[in-house]
């Protein structure tokens, strides 16, 4: 009782946060301690680009050091009462739930249970606690206590920064294939050939979880010995066949559907149909035979057969090639061919055969032109007069080998010629100390070349200078030096002192978050000379990285797991509930997905964007998808949204909805808990063992979807969940297991009105966005931690919320823009700190 | 999703593509099989095959006990083999249940399956379970062979998002652990595989690969020098990575060496043209993961294999066999009538994996036997009837020439899964006292 009176006679509360932080400010004295004590431990380095984090930091650990400090807030004793009075009805010694108490907290003394505060924050702030039904302090107390709670912990971590535990990390796979690009000018993807790494926290680069196994190994040595080859221009003269199968709308049995009359890929000419394309690096200069399979009828597709194939032979350079094949459009956009057929044993060729001309392109340029008829047989049926698709593009070769070529890797690797077998030996050392310092990210030592030297003369001694550094390289690919991200500790350091990483391993640190990458030429000198502790020089790093391609990593490795993207690809949704759904439809949803991602960071927007962009990006296939008029042909363009189209933000795409369905359903629970994880950091508790399943009829009577996960609520156990994730998945309902558009289905019109467990009614997407965009600090937050807990490559704890806290106060000043949110991440104190074990 | 990547990425797309070499045979590839006669009789093997999100058991279990019961409709694929395969009720995976833990049971379940152990609830730091069974028999018979063992599945690892609450990834996308820390990788790709298992087939001349295997050798031990110079100034944590690596080097140093004792007589293989990458079709799948394991036999390149049907929580739908419904969500039938029939399809479907292993090793010849006379198979799942997440009375098949076939073996309630893996290690020759929460040995597998 005292607690509420005391709230009651009160003016502050209403006043809001920024009085109040202006009221402590005030108190400088305590302030300036605190930052002298935190500038020991290594924020003096944070300076000036991170006074706006500081602020709130500094004066929130004025209040944690003399509490109760502020006018405003109320007395220890009455946070106690509080705690005792509405929460120790469950959170006590006996009853223990959600596995704590009140018992032994202590708002005089938070520093023993932070973990414990943390969670009681992040659940108040939710609104999810006291439970509906349970009597609840006025919500200006529950803000109030919220406040001194957030601002207190935060406190406590300026005066202690805790950079937690940094284990040694390996790179995972895609990191290695991005390493090999960047170290050795290699475009080619070496990522696939590496064992899939395991994930953990929800992304595949978690430093605990990347183990090396004697599997991994076996793959590391070989592929090192492909990749050294390859780039040196020693890859065998063997007659090799690389096929490149085009993916094509197959579904049971091999029955496909007709080719599309539309440009195949972005590699091909504008006003082309039916092809394929691909890149092929191509080993030596050397002649190459190209061949090209083409379908046998509309009903087989995915027939591949000799009697099919065209081939041209053509001269190649060696290095990346892009191999394409095509047909050039002859209809308008609409038409629509309709093949006659004749069923029976090869019969029924008609007398006069029209030719279609096919294309061969290397590098976009055609350089032969084949006719090939517009029939083919199969061996029970002939077709006429249809169009005919390239279903598989070989390369078989090498033939009469000219030499290793001029390619990027070899001018990239061999930046001095030995004029002479004396100088050898010292162009050889060039040339591994520069490989060496890229891959290994930092100056090498006499050592660290002496050893590859080594192996560069046992190389040498058997074959030729390039042979040798060939071997050379294939060690260095295995080496720990390169495969670890290695970070040390000041000679001397206490264990459990805390440190900030030096220059080098902070250019690491950044590479692998913004490009999945080794630091490029630049980031790594700048390093090297001291400089990229320098806020403005760091500043202005993370700009130019993330205006570089290669921050399409952030895309493709941290969007692509967030937001699920990855598994886009093996969803098949069921064909007869969704014919729509094609692989023309599939690939043009994870493009919009990715594009909107990318846009967002590139062009420095708010983070809100992912919640109700009124803009996203879309091609003819994906604008019919949509119901969106006026967009013709593969290219994607950036469209303004009607708001009458229910489109806008990551919910409205179909990626996202479509991973969060079965494949021939909509889930209202995978949906809603996919929210509640990714959008509000909220994950819901483990369900229970022995899950009561759910009913489809009751007294004979079928029920909807609704109707059972009611009936499924109805149980205490389950509700207690359900009740977060199935509103939040209904109000959704209007798309279906593919993201389209419906009213109704099964008969039934969509109900997508919904109600949170505080009561709050909404309905639809629209209604969804309002809910989440009243929660934005919740998803700000939640945006943050999952970034940055790619980006530390560790699982988030307790210790680790006033960081991401710092980021959000420092990102809502400047409309929660992604340079400021990276920027913060990257200045927070687990990134730029380091304990020492 | 091939045009996608193109727009997308600037890299080069290697899924979907491969090489395809006529393949002679690596003579020195292939370990001496001059006395091969001799040899094969001790040459045993084990395979284990798990299918994932339980099984329909009534429609799996025998009605009657003993010799020949009558097949039922998820054994039916089993029937060609009836004599040579045995199936066993009432064993149980106690420690697969939450035990205190909460949800998450098919994120234990094979964190469990192999090793009795019930595994630490962790995202990642510091997953635990314990040395697995088929490690165990690994750890003996790897002596012989260049590669210990394969592990195989067709579920690619989880991609994104947490594989059951609470429980990092690690726990469901493998069912091997060489030591209670370490799971192994599974291997999805069929490429990788044959590559693991053949090399990268750049080079054909079997003088150029030894000469290939010995510089590996020689960078090998070169960087695993400098590993452990380096690993001197690490902390305790950090050192453990390094010893990994550096364990995993001494791994593969000792595959070069098998590589180089290994005889020049090659052994009749049928040729095989090198995997391009991941069949649209399941059943082409599967049929192409075991035939490459059962190559890997052939060839003594290995004589212990894990083949993971599916993951846990899997979500795979079954179009082809009428089935468009994820095998997850249909797996909590609620007794559905429809739903019932659908799941005993996929769970047939996946029989039929299991009995095309036995088919293939029944027709591959192994000295004077086959190499069904020569392993022990064990088919199962850690969860019985996953509606209700039971881990008892599991699902059990062992087939091979060590056990008695053509019965249904019906133990106590509740007996431990780990009580019949020790009697398996028995009839392989393996010592192990105890296994995870074994409480015996299960008796009557030759019996």
């Amino acid at each position: 009782m005292g607690g509420k009176l005391w709230f009651a006679s009160q003016g502050h509360t209403k006043k809001g946060w920024s009085n109040i932080m202006a009221h402590i400010t005030k108190r400088s004295g305590l302030a300036v301690a605190v930052v002298a004590a935190a500038g020991l431990a290594g924020f003096a380095l944070l300076g000036n680009a991170t006074a706006d984090t500081l602020v709130p930091v500094t004066t929130s650990a004025a209040i944690a050091a003399t509490p109760p400090v502020s006018g405003s807030a109320m007395p220890t004793a009455d946070r106690k009462h509080l705690l005792q009075q509405y929460c120790s009805g469950c959170h006590n010694d006996k009853r223990m739930v959600a596995g704590w108490s009140v018992m032994p907290l202590d708002p005089a003394n938070i520093g023993p249970h932070d973990a414990t505060w943390e969670k009681i924050l992040r659940r108040l702030s939710l609104g999810e606690m006291p439970p509906k039904g349970m009597p609840r302090p006025p919500k200006e107390q529950i803000t109030d206590f919220t406040n001194w709670l957030a601002t207190s912990l935060d406190g406590m971590a300026a005066a202690n920064p805790n950079p937690g535990r940094a284990t040694l990390r390996r790179m995972n796979r895609t990191e290695y294939g991005n390493a090999v690009r960047d170290l050795l000018g290699l475009d080619l993807d070496v990522s696939k050939d590496l064992p899939v790494d395991d994930t953990g926290y929800g992304f595949d680069n978690i430093a605990d979880v990347l183990t090396v196994s004697p599997t991994l190994m076996d793959r590391y040595i070989n592929v090192a010995g492909k990749i050294s080859r390859l780039a040196t221009g020693q890859t065998s003269r063997t007659l090799v066949t690389t096929d490149y199968k085009i993916s094509k709308d197959l579904f049971d049995n091999a029955f496909g559907v007709p080719s599309y009359n539309e440009r195949a890929s972005d590699d091909l000419p504008v006003d082309s149909r039916g092809g394929g394309s691909f890149k092929f690096y191509v080993p030596h200069d050397a002649t190459y035979t190209i061949q090209l399979f083409l379908n046998a009828g509309t009903a087989t597709e995915s027939e591949i057969d000799a009697n099919n194939r065209y081939e041209v032979k053509v001269p190649l350079k060696a290095g990346l090639r892009t191999i394409g094949a095509s047909f050039p459009k002859r209809m308008t956009l609409d038409q629509v061919l309709i093949p006659r057929t004749t069923k029976g044993p090869r019969t029924g060729i008609p007398p006069t055969v029209e030719q279609l001309a096919l294309d061969v392109q290397v590098d976009g340029v055609r350089v032969q032109q084949i006719a090939v008829p517009s029939v083919a047989n199969g061996p029970n049926v002939a077709q006429a007069f249809y169009q005919r698709d390239v279903m598989q593009i070989s390369v078989v070769g090498p033939y009469d080998v000219k030499g290793p070529g001029n390619t990027l890797s070899r001018r990239k690797i061999f930046i001095c010629r030995p004029s002479a077998p004396l100088s050898e030996s010292a162009c050889a050392t060039k040339i591994l100390a520069a490989l060496a310092r890229r891959a290994y990210r930092r100056p090498v030592s006499p050592l660290d070349v002496g050893r590859l030297m080594k192996t560069y003369n046992t190389g040498r001694a058997g074959a030729d200078f390039d042979h040798g550094i060939e071997a050379a390289l294939e060690e260095l690919l295995v080496s720990s030096n390169f495969l670890f991200l290695r970070e040390s500790d000041p000679k001397g350091s206490a264990p459990g002192s805390v440190h900030r990483i030096s220059d080098v391993e902070l250019a690491s640190r950044l590479s692998f978050f913004l490009w999945s990458s080794i630091p490029d030429e630049q980031l790594l000198a700048v390093a090297e000379h001291g400089q990229l502790g320098k806020p403005a020089v760091l500043k202005k790093q993370v700009a130019r990285m993330l205006a570089d391609s290669k921050a399409n990593a952030l895309t493709q490795n941290f969007a692509g797991q967030w937001l699920y993207l990855r598994r886009l690809e093996y969803q098949k949704p069921d064909r007869r509930g969704f014919p729509d759904f094609d692989q023309r439809l599939r690939a043009a949803m994870l493009t919009e997905t990715q594009m909107f991602f990318g846009g967002v960071v590139r062009e420095n927007r708010s983070a809100l964007d992912f919640l109700n962009a009124n803009y996203t990006y879309v091609n003819q296939r994906l604008a019919e998808h949509y119901g969106i008029a006026g967009v013709y042909g593969t290219a994607f363009r950036k469209v303004e949204l009607d708001p009458a189209l229910h489109r806008g933000g990551l919910l409205g795409q179909g990626a996202i909805l479509t991973v969060t369905s079965y494949n021939n359903r909509t889930s209202v629970v995978l949906r809603g808990k996919w929210i509640l994880e990714n959008m509000l950091a909220a994950a819901p508790p483990p369900p229970p063992p022995n899950i009561p399943s759910l009913n489809d009829a009751k007294n004979g009577k079928l029920l909807t979807i609704r109707e059972q996960m009611e009936m499924h609520r109805n149980n205490p156990v389950c509700a207690s969940c359900h009740n977060k994730m199935d509103p939040l998945g209904f109000s959704l309902e209007n798309y279906d297991a593919v993201g389209a558009w419906r009213v109704g289905y099964a008969g039934q019109l969509v109900d997508a009105s919904a109600v949170l467990p505080d009561g709050t009614q909404f309905e639809g997407p629209k209604g969804l966005q309002g809910i989440l965009l009243a929660r934005k600090d919740q998803f700000v937050e939640a945006f943050t931690e999952r970034l940055m807990t790619y980006g530390l490559a560790r699982g988030l704890e307790a210790y680790d919320m006033p960081a991401v806290r710092a980021v959000r106060y420092a990102a809502a000043k400047d409309d929660y823009r992604m340079n400021t949110i990276i920027m913060g991440i990257v200045q927070s104190v687990p990134f730029a700190m380091r304990r020492t074990p | 999703m091939i045009i996608t990547r193109k727009a997308m990425g600037r890299r080069t797309l290697l899924r979907g593509m491969g090489t395809t070499l006529a393949l002679p045979l690596l003579d020195a590839m292939i370990s001496s099989t001059t006395a091969a006669e001799a040899a094969a009789k001790a040459r045993m093997r084990l395979q284990v095959i798990y299918t994932p999100n339980g099984m329909m058991m009534q429609n799996f279990t025998p009605a009657l006990a003993g010799e020949g019961y009558a097949m039922t409709p998820i054994l039916k694929p089993l029937e060609p083999f009836r004599g040579k395969f045995m199936v066993i009720s009432g064993l149980a995976h106690k420690q697969a249940e939450a035990l205190g833990d909460g949800g998450g049971d098919h994120g234990r379940s094979c964190g469990s399956y192999l090793t009795g152990v019930h595994v630490r609830k962790t995202e990642g730091a510091d997953i635990t379970s314990g040395p697995s069974m088929d490690q165990i028999v690994a750890r003996q018979f790897g002596e012989q062979t260049q590669i210990p063992s394969l592990e195989l599945g067709l579920d690619p690892p989880s991609l994104v998002g947490s594989c059951d609450t609470g429980y990092s990834c690690a726990y469901t996308n493998t069912l091997s652990w060489s030591t209670a820390s370490t799971p192994l990788p599974v291997t999805v790709n069929p490429r990788e595989v044959f590559e693991r298992i053949f090399g990268d087939g750049d080079t054909l001349d079997p003088k150029v690969r030894i000469a290939q295997l010995r510089r590996q050798a020689s960078i090998l031990d070169s960087v695993a020098e400098d590993a452990k110079r380096l690993s001197g100034s690490m902390g305790a944590d950090d050192q453990k990575k390094i010893e990994e690596y550096m364990q995993s080097i001494r791994d593969i140093e000792r595959r070069i060496q098998k590589m180089e004792q290994g005889g020049s007589e090659a052994i009749a293989l049928p040729a095989y043209a090198r995997p391009a990458g991941i069949p649209d079709s399941f059943v082409d799948y599967s049929h192409m993961m075991i035939d490459l394991q059962i190559l890997a036999y052939q060839a003594d390149m290995t004589r212990v294999g894990t083949f993971m049907v599916g993951r846990e929580v899997s979500g795979r739908s079954y179009p082809e066999i009428g089935v468009p419904d994820a095998h997850h969500p249909l797996s909590h039938h609620g007794n559905d009538p429809e739903k019932v029939a659908k799941l005993t399809k996929i769970n047939t479907l996946h029989m039929e994996q299991v009995a095309y292993y036995l088919k293939r090793m029944s027709e591959t010849k192994d000295g004077h036997a086959t190499l069904l006379d020569h392993t022990m198979v064990l088919a199962g799942a850690s969860l019985a009837d996953s509606n209700r997440h039971d881990h008892t009375n599991l699902p059990v098949i062992v087939a091979g020439g060590l056990v008695k076939g053509n019965r249904h073996l019906v133990a106590a309630d509740n007996t431990p899964m780990t009580n019949l893996m020790l009697s398996m290690m028995d009839r392989l020759g393996v010592q192990q006292d105890r296994l995870g929460d074994s409480t015996g040995r299960l008796a009557g597998l030759n019996a």
